[in-house]
């Protein structure tokens, strides 16, 4: 669990992008640790919300993570 | 093992909870709404007043004319925020584009869908709507409440929203238009320890499952869809409230073919119920009714006079698969043939009812038209028992998700991926042989390409001798 949490930090920290679809990080993590499962991974998403490292970002229609601080941090 | 509540489900009482005083919420007299005049000049909106059916900008000035005579410390956010809606919709109108800034990072801690975040791009003129945030709240089933529940939300959006509400959205939800950020976790507190309610689905979640009224009220539902809903809304907790799928995913829950929720149409997978044995005849109703003592869609079209029922052309002829017949003054039915469009039920209720080996069609992939145009769900299990807790059904949910998720694409429906990987590989997923009941829309079969090992003895082709007289 906690290296499919630095995986993930470390793939929000690197991208090029400040919000990322779940897809992406599963990808991003499954080149580091190939036998996480999705569950898994998104279960570590999850912690890393609670630990408010990573936030939500929603369109209404489809939801996106980012880092917390980086990007849009604001409330808009 | 199906779902138990924690804690036990409260009957709302109003009086016990209610915000507002009859006099707060009876502020305004209807000659005071005749003279209301927003505080913008808002002629297009006035224009929509005009038209035949209520409008909901009538609404709106209600709601506004009411906010400006409630006492300053009785809302928690400006008391302008209708007038100033109307306002920038006016200026909308006027300039033909929206000032509406959709999405964001608002949400209530731990949860990924349920508040969709809006802003205006026009704060310093209309300051009441700067955040104008949506929140969905899950309806009960089949969206069964008492007169106490619907007040108990009111007066908390009244309080700390704007008081606009939409009954309900397109999947359901109880809608809650226009707060401001800091309101959101105090209205979930409130929704979630005092009212036991719960948000809804957004983003890229399993949205707020739905259900018709089902056994709770209707004769012909043949599965609990009331209880499926409440089961499966439970169970699938964290796909509700985290989001980690490609896009939005539906479950709708029709307890028949006639699909009061349209599950066909909406869901990325479809529950409707049916039944597996034969529709039961009551021969002396159906003569009731060929004698004109029991009036035909029980008196549904009984505002006119149709002349007299005619169980030929009004039943019999119209029988989409020609299944069924008068012998000997019998109404017969060939029900290997039936197709289960329920019109000779509709019709005659009294003398028709589904079987009684009552289980569910499941079908896949229904979505509105965003990408390739709206598609319906492929009827892909036509029969599957449904009783509680579902372990059944949950496996096939979970085979759909192990799939969907690894291979589709971002924003990519349950339908579209179907559509581009092929109804073979959704069959291999569901680990089911195609069967020619699956259809994919009225009088059409899913196109099966079929490999060679799925054909007893295989085939054997000369590729080389097939070019020599086919040109690629």
């Amino acid at each position: 669990m906690e290296d499919i949490k630095e995986a993930i930090l470390a793939f929000a920290e690197k991208s090029k992008k400040s919000k990322f679809y779940f897809n992406d990080i599963q990808k991003a993590v499954q080149k580091v640790i190939p036998d996480a499962k999705a569950r898994m991974i998104k279960k570590a998403a999850t912690a890393l919300i609670n630990e408010e490292k990573l936030i939500y970002f929603s369109t209404g229609s489809s939801t996106m993570y980012g880092l917390k601080g980086r990007g849009q941090t604001e409330d808009h | 093992m199906a779902f138990e509540p924690n804690e036990e489900q409260k009957v709302l009482k109003y009086d016990e909870l209610r915000i507002y005083t009859d006099d707060e919420l009876n502020n305004y007299t209807e000659e005071e709404l005749k003279g209301f005049k927003c505080k913008h000049d808002i002629p297009d909106l006035e224009e929509l007043e005009k038209g035949p059916w209520p409008s909901f900008v009538a609404d709106c000035k209600r709601e506004a004319l009411h906010r400006r005579k409630l006492s300053d410390d009785r809302m928690l956010i400006e008391r302008d925020v209708v007038e100033d809606m109307m306002g920038q919709l006016q200026v909308s109108f006027d300039e033909g584009e929206t000032h509406w800034k959709h999405g964001g990072i608002v949400g209530v801690f731990g949860y990924g869908g349920g508040v969709i975040g809006r802003y205006s791009d026009l704060p310093e003129k209309f300051p009441s709507i700067a955040h104008f945030h949506t929140m969905r709240i899950n309806q009960p089933a089949s969206k069964f409440y008492s007169s106490d529940y619907l007040r108990c939300i009111c007066d908390l959006w009244e309080y700390r929203g704007s008081g606009m509400m939409n009954m309900h959205g397109s999947t359901g939800d109880i809608i809650c238009i226009g707060t401001f950020t800091e309101q959101l976790e105090p209205i979930f507190y409130e929704l979630g320890h005092v009212l036991q309610q719960d948000l809804g689905g957004s983003g890229s979640n399993l949205r707020t499952p739905a259900c018709c009224i089902g056994k709770a009220r209707c004769e012909w539902s043949c599965i609990d869809t009331q209880d499926m809903c409440y089961e499966l809304t439970h169970y699938y907790q964290d796909e509700l409230h985290r989001p980690a799928f490609p896009y939005k995913f539906k479950f709708k829950f029709d307890g028949c073919p006639n699909g009061c929720v349209a599950s066909i149409a909406r869901s990325d997978m479809s529950f409707i119920g049916t039944w597996k044995d034969n529709i039961r005849i009551d021969q002396e109703a159906v003569q009731a009714y060929i004698g004109g003592e029991i009036a035909p869609n029980a008196g549904a079209h009984a505002g006119k006079d149709w002349g007299k029922f005619d169980i030929k052309k009004e039943v019999i002829n119209v029988c989409p698969t020609k299944c069924m017949w008068m012998e000997d003054g019998k109404l017969m039915i060939d029900d290997k043939e039936c197709t289960r469009c329920m019109h000779c039920i509709n019709v005659m209720p009294r003398a028709l009812k589904p079987g009684v080996e009552t289980g569910v069609s499941i079908l896949f992939g229904a979505k509105a038209p965003i990408l390739d145009g709206a598609q319906m769900s492929l009827l892909t299990i036509p029969f599957m028992e449904c009783e509680p807790p579902y372990e059944n059904i949950k496996e096939i949910v979970e085979k759909i998700w192990e799939w969907w998720p690894e291979e589709g694409k971002n924003r990519e429906r349950l339908g579209e991926l179907i559509q581009r990987q092929g109804v073979s590989k959704l069959l291999e997923v569901l680990e089911i042989p195609p069967m020619p009941q699956m259809v994919k829309e009225p009088r059409s079969n899913p196109y099966i390409f079929w490999k060679e090992e799925d054909v007893p003895g295989g085939w054997d082709r000369d590729i080389n001798d097939y070019r020599s007289r086919h040109a690629r």
